[in-house]
C-alpha cells in the first residue's frame, strides 16, 4: 500500500477541501468552525506521528519519504495545530472569510509538507508557489483593509519577483547540468561548478529560498508583512513557514554542497549581514510584531551558520534550531495575540504592567524571550550553543565571534521587552487578562517544554542527529 | 539544433534583464506584474532551449507548469490590484506607505 506513505498529505488535503466545500455550503459559525478546525488539525498531528516511520520513493522518485521529511511533517502539522489554537477569536478577519481562512491555512500546510519531501526541482517549485500564494491571500485578509492590503501588496510583489528570479536560476541550472533530481544535481554539479551558468543559476535559485527565509538581501518584505498581516497569520509565517523553509534549504545545501568553499563563503556573508542588520534594526522598533520580524531576520542568520557548517553535526544543529524556533516564536506570538488591542497592533509599551495583569503570560513572555536571546537554561540557549559548537568544529572562529557579538547586541532589545512587562507601569491600569482554561494549559506546557529541553536536550539532539543522518 | 545553446541563453538573459528593468522602474502595479511575466517567459525560453540541448522532456514539462504559475500569479495579482484600486483609486504602489 504505497498510498499509506502519503497519509499526512492526503489527510490535510481532504481537510482543506472539506473547508472549501463548507465555505460554499453554509455561512461561517465562528465557535463551531474553530472547534472543528482544532479537532481536524489535532487529528493531523496524530496521523503525521503515525507515519513517522514511513520510508520510500513516490511519483518516479520525485517525492522522497525518510526520517527527515517525516519529522518535519510532524513539526508542521504541530505548528498548524498550535496556530489553530490561537484562532478562537480571529477579530482581525471578517466573519464571512473565516472558513476560507482555515482553508488557506490547511492548503499552505499541505504545500509545506510537499516541500519538505520534494526531490525534483519542479516539485519543489510548485510546492513553494502553492504555499506562497496561500500566504499572499491570508496576509491580505486583515479587517483593517488599508493595512492588510498594503502588507499583501508588498509581500506579493517582492514574492513574485523573488520566485521568478528563482525560476530563471533553475532554468540556468538545468541548462548547465541537465539534471532535475536533487541527487543527480549533486553528482553533476561539482564538474560544472566552474562555469558561469551553473554558479549564477545556483545563486539565483537560492535567492528564492532566501526570500522565504528572510535572509539579508531578500528581507524587505518581512517587517511590513509581519506588521500588516493578521496576528495569527504573522505567527504562522514566523513559525511553521520558517520551519519548512529551513528544512528545504538544509536539503538543498546538503545536496549541492559537495565541499564547495565558494557557496560557503556566500552563505557566511549573507549570514553575517542578516544577523547584524536584523539585530540593529530591531533595536529601534516600537511595534511588537515589527520587532519580532527583525528578530526573525537575525535568527535566519544564526540558522545559516548551522547550515553552512555542513556535515551531520551542522545540519543536526540547524534542525534543532528550527524545532526550537517553532516553540519559542510561537510562545511569544501567543502572548502578542492574547494581548493585542482590538484591530490594532501591540506596542512594546503596552506590555507595561503585564506582570500584574497576568503572571502566567508574563512568565511565558520572559521564558520565550530569554530563549530567543539565548540565555540558559532554555531551549534557545541549547540551540545556539549547538550551532556555534558545530561551526567551531569546522574552524569558523571569526563567524562564531561575530555571531556572539550579535547575540550580545540582541540582548538589548529583548531585555527591553522584559523590562516593559515586569517593571513598566502604565498610568491607567488595564483590566486583568482573562485566559480560558485550555489556553492556560497550553501556555504552561510551552513554558515547560522550553525549560525541560533547556535542561535536558539529549533526546532532541539525538533526534536531530538521526534526522541529519537520514539526509546524507 | 540549428541555433547554438549559448545564443538561446543569451536571448533568455536579455529578456530576463528587460523584465527586471520593467519591474524595478515602473510605477504602476499592472506594469510591475507584466515585468514579472516577462521574467517568467525568459525562464521558459531558457528551459525549452535546455530541453533541446539535453534531449530530455523535463524542460518542456517545466514550461507547462511555468505557464500555470504565471496564470495563477496574474489572477491573484489582478484581484489584489482591483482591490487596491477600489480602496485608493490609483495604481501607484507608492501610495502604500502606511506601514513603517
Amino acid at each position: 500500500m504505497k498510498w499509506m506513505l502519503f497519509g499526512p498529505e492526503t489527510y490535510i488535503f481532504l481537510v482543506a477541501f472539506f473547508f472549501l466545500i463548507l465555505s460554499m455550503w453554509r455561512g461561517p459559525h465562528s465557535e463551531k468552525d474553530h472547534v472543528l478546525a482544532l479537532a481536524l488539525s489535532g487529528l493531523g498531528v496524530v496521523i503525521s506521528l503515525a507515519c513517522l516511520g514511513a520510508e520510500g520513493l513516490l511519483f518516479a522518485g520525485a517525492y522522497r519519504l525518510d526520517l527527515f521529511s517525516q519529522v518535519f511533517k510532524v513539526a508542521l502539522s504541530f505548528g498548524l495545530f498550535l496556530i489553530v489554537c490561537l484562532c478562537a477569536n480571529v477579530e482581525e478577519i471578517k466573519r464571512r472569510y473565516r472558513l476560507e481562512f482555515y482553508f488557506f491555512l490547511f492548503v499552505c500546510t499541505l504545500a509545506m509538507m510537499l516541500l519538505v519531501s520534494a526531490q525534483h526541482l519542479l516539485t519543489i517549485l510548485l510546492a513553494l508557489e502553492l504555499s506562497s500564494y496561500s500566504l499572499y491571500i491570508l496576509v491580505t485578509l486583515r479587517r483593517d483593509e488599508d493595512m492588510g492590503l498594503e502588507a499583501g501588496i508588498k509581500y506579493f510583489l517582492t514574492g513574485i519577483f523573488a520566485s521568478s528570479i528563482m525560476i530563471f536560476g533553475m532554468a540556468l541550472l538545468y541548462g548547465a547540468t541537465g539534471a532535475v533530481y536533487l541527487q543527480d544535481l549533486a553528482q553533476v554539479l561539482p564538474e560544472v561548478m566552474g562555469t558561469p551558468a551553473a554558479v549564477i543559476g545556483l545563486l539565483l535559485t537560492f535567492g528564492g529560498f532566501f526570500f522565504k527565509l528572510a535572509v539579508y538581501p531578500f528581507h524587505f518584505w518581512v517587517a511590513d508583512t509581519y506588521q500588516g498581516a493578521p496576528d495569527q497569520v504573522t505567527a504562522y509565517i514566523a513559525t511553521a513557514s520558517k520551519v519548512a523553509v529551513i528544512a528545504v534549504v538544509i536539503k538543498l545545501i546538503a545536496a549541492v554542497d559537495q565541499n564547495s568553499t565558494y557557496l560557503i563563503h556566500v552563505l557566511a556573508v549573507l549570514s553575517i549581514a542578516s544577523m547584524t542588520l536584523g539585530n540593529l534594526a530591531a533595536m529601534v522598533q516600537k511595534d511588537m510584531k515589527r520587532l519580532l520580524a527583525y528578530s526573525t531576520i537575525a535568527h535566519s542568520g544564526y540558522v545559516l551558520i548551522g547550515i553552512l557548517s555542513g556535515g551531520t553535526a551542522g545540519y543536526a544543529s540547524a534542525v534543532f534550531y528550527a524545532l526550537a524556533l517553532l516553540v519559542m516564536k510561537f510562545t511569544v506570538f501567543l502572548v502578542v495575540v492574547v494581548l493585542s488591542p482590538r484591530g490594532k497592533n501591540l506596542e512594546r509599551e503596552e506590555l507595561a504592567g503585564l506582570h500584574g495583569r497576568s503572571p502566567l503570560l508574563a512568565l511565558a513572555l520572559m521564558v520565550s524571550i530569554f530563549s530567543l536571546a539565548g540565555i540558559p537554561p532554555t531551549i534557545g540557549f541549547m540551540g545556539k550553543f549547538y550551532v556555534f559548537m558545530g561551526a567551531m568544529d569546522k574552524g569558523l572562529f571569526v563567524l562564531v565571534l561575530i555571531a556572539m557579538i550579535n547575540v550580545v547586541v540582541s540582548l538589548y532589545y529583548y531585555l527591553l521587552i522584559i523590562k516593559a512587562a515586569y517593571l513598566g507601569h502604565s498610568w491607567e491600569t488595564p483590566p486583568a487578562v482573562h485566559l480560558p482554561q485550555p489556553m492556560r494549559w497550553l501556555t504552561g506546557a510551552l513554558i515547560a517544554t522550553m525549560m525541560v529541553a533547556g535542561f535536558y536536550p539529549t533526546p532532541l539532539i539525538r533526534l536531530s542527529e538521526a534526522v541529519a543522518r537520514s539526509l546524507m | 539544433m540549428i541555433v547554438p545553446f549559448g545564443h538561446v541563453l543569451m536571448l533568455a538573459g536579455m529578456l530576463f534583464l528587460l523584465g527586471v528593468f520593467c519591474t524595478l522602474t515602473r510605477r504602476n502595479l499592472v506594469m510591475i506584474i507584466l515585468g514579472v511575466e516577462v521574467m517568467l517567459n525568459a525562464a521558459a525560453i531558457a528551459f525549452v532551449g535546455a530541453a533541446l540541448h539535453w534531449q530530455s522532456l523535463e524542460g518542456q514539462a517545466f514550461v507547462l507548469f511555468i505557464m500555470a504559475i504565471a496564470a495563477t500569479e496574474v489572477s491573484v495579482g489582478l484581484a489584489l490590484i482591483v482591490y487596491a484600486y477600489r480602496r485608493s483609486g490609483s495604481f501607484d504602489p507608492s501610495s502604500c506607505n502606511l506601514l513603517r
